[in-house]
């Protein structure tokens, strides 16, 4: 268990927010800790403006990586993502040492109270997921042997590049404008992007049709590629659709093309 | 690349001119310094770049959080993960600083300074040995800058410090700015700080510069040039520590490159000057 005082530097930056000439809200602050006689006489003496100062640099080093990563959700909420970030930071706090995966820390802990906030627009969830993916994938690491590639075969699974996804949306955000100012409602509709990094180390979004992304939810999933594609066009059993047989070569092709496919997996573990 | 072979000044390394440097022939920095938080955990451009920098320069790692002053036990993961970035890279020695960083679970993501006491510099001092011995190489630890000393001060700044590099035989990695920054928002001597520390544990300078806030109070913010004030106090410390290599840390508001070299330039002829001034005294007995 952290010390009294760490706790109370934990609570200062991170817990209910009190001027420094509140006596009361101070005392109150050292109680929670349970800061020892000698320590909180200190405090008390010194006064707590200048400790103060370290709220104001852990919150804005905290805000600083969030609109880095998710500018427009932000500029878009306004005031109501200050009282959430402000809850987060009260009632959990950022867990991880990588700044950069406090966003997905921040989502995680919002996402679930914003979708019975009348405040936040129902496609909020879908930007914030949108902006985030990018530096999930610029910055998910590399499996040893992705170099490695066989030939594919409707009996074995497909193997990816680690730094890709496939993103599913209600709403039509990957075409709003980057600018922070907009505030254009994005179309409704069902989404779907495969977002990768290409051999560049830059991220690339490929708007997906909706058998497209049956089937490489599937394909990621880890089924093998006859499954995914039957499984996909609802296609149990005969021959598979000779349509839908050569899109899906010529959508794997271009994947491949673009780095982001790596060829057959080992069947082991297909599903 | 050996502890002893690192001289002259470095330059921490940002994401903001990394092509600039890998584009560059050969450029006069001795060192370039990375925080390892930044590239652990992650694939893409960032490790690639730094891989490819750490063929043509010396790196050294300094890590923000450890957190050296915490009564939680150290993050094997972390340690694992961090001992692979410091071989990937080939530091001769990771630094982190005197504070708090973590409590718990949470992660402050700041430099939270520790009540200066004999017991937190003793577990401070323990948990520099676990880490040394979980890295395999040297450690040093960085004097911070605080603002507010949390809880009743048991002993003075640079006895804390001494107290944590003795007893766990570790290396000063000395923040020449922190000091002056200190000395300006706490009304002390910075030469007279400097001195009472142990001079011979110095493997490392950092400078960097600072923001005066409305209020008077100085903010180390590494968003400015480093103050001549500061590099007449580096150049002084050199001439006592000897040519311990230093580093110029710019992380806010961060210029062209060009700008950073011209302020490498400025603190190596600090550097070169303090050596000078070294060599005199011997040279005149000769």
């Amino acid at each position: 268990m952290p010390a009294a005082l760490e706790r109370a530097m934990a609570d200062l930056v991170f817990g209910p927010a009190f001027e420094p000439h509140d006596q009361a809200a101070v005392e109150a602050w050292l109680a929670r800790a349970e800061v020892e006689a000698d320590d909180r006489k200190a405090i008390l003496d010194d006064g707590v403006e200048r400790l103060l100062v370290y709220r104001a640099l852990v919150r804005g080093t905290l805000r600083g990586a969030l609109e880095c990563a998710i500018p427009r959700t932000m500029a878009r909420l306004g005031p109501v993502f200050d009282e959430y970030f402000d809850r987060f930071l009260r009632e959990r706090g950022p867990e991880s040492r990588y700044l950069r995966l406090v966003t997905r820390e921040y989502l995680d802990f919002v996402e679930p109270s914003w979708k019975s906030d009348a405040r936040v627009p129902s496609y909020m969830k879908d930007l914030a997921e949108h902006e985030a993916v990018q530096i999930e994938i610029a910055s998910r690491s590399a499996r040893p042997d992705e170099q490695e590639s066989a030939e594919l075969d409707l009996d074995r699974p497909v193997a990816f590049i680690e730094a890709a996804r496939l993103m599913r949306y209600g709403h039509a955000v990957h075409l709003l404008p980057d600018d922070t100012l907009d505030r254009t409602p994005p179309e409704a509709g069902p989404t779907a992007l495969f977002v990768y990094r290409n051999p560049e180390h830059e991220v690339r979004y490929l708007e997906l049709s909706p058998l497209a992304a049956d089937i490489l939810e599937r394909l990621l999933a880890g089924h093998a590629l006859g499954a995914a594609l039957r499984g996909a066009s609802g296609r149990t059993e005969g021959p598979l659709d000779p349509d839908v047989l050569s899109g899906t070569t010529q959508l794997l092709f271009d994947l491949a093309e673009r780095g982001a496919l790596l060829g057959a997996a080992p069947s082991e573990g297909a599903r | 690349m050996t502890a002893r072979s690192l001289s002259g000044v470095g330059l921490g390394l940002r994401w903001e001119f990394l092509e600039e440097v890998l584009e560059a022939d050969a450029l006069p920095v001795a060192f370039f310094e990375v925080c390892p938080e930044n590239y652990m955990r992650r694939g893409g451009y960032y490790p690639s770049a730094l891989a490819r920098i750490a063929e043509r320069y010396p790196v050294v790692t300094h890590g923000l959080t450890m957190s050296l002053g915490s009564s939680d036990p150290l993050d094997p993961v972390y340690l694992a993960e961090l001992r692979t970035e410091t071989l990937r890279v080939g530091t001769p020695w990771h630094s982190d600083h005197l504070c708090l960083t973590t409590v718990g679970k949470q992660v402050l993501h700041e430099l939270v300074p520790l009540k200066q006491s004999t017991a937190n510099a003793r577990r401070a001092a323990e948990r520099v040995c676990v880490a040394r011995d979980a890295l395999g190489i040297p450690m040093l630890v960085e004097n911070i800058t605080w603002y507010a000393h949390p809880g009743r001060r048991e002993i003075p700044e640079a006895d804390f410090i001494t107290e944590v590099l003795e007893r766990a035989d570790a290396g000063l990695l000395l923040d020449v700015n922190n000091v002056w920054v200190n000395a300006q928002n706490h009304g002390f001597d910075p030469r007279e700080f400097i001195g009472s520390l142990p001079l011979s544990r110095v493997k490392q300078i950092h400078v960097a510069g600072h923001t005066r806030t409305a209020s008077g109070l100085i903010l180390d913010t590494h968003g400015a040039p480093v103050v001549d004030p500061v590099i007449e106090l580096l150049e002084w410390t050199l001439a006592l520590t000897g040519p311990v290599p230093v580093l110029l840390e710019r992380d806010n508001a961060v210029p062209e490159l060009g700008e950073l070299l011209a302020e490498v330039a400025l603190l190596a002829a600090a550097y070169e000057r303090a050596q000078r001034k070294r060599e005199a005294p011997l040279a005149r007995s000769a």
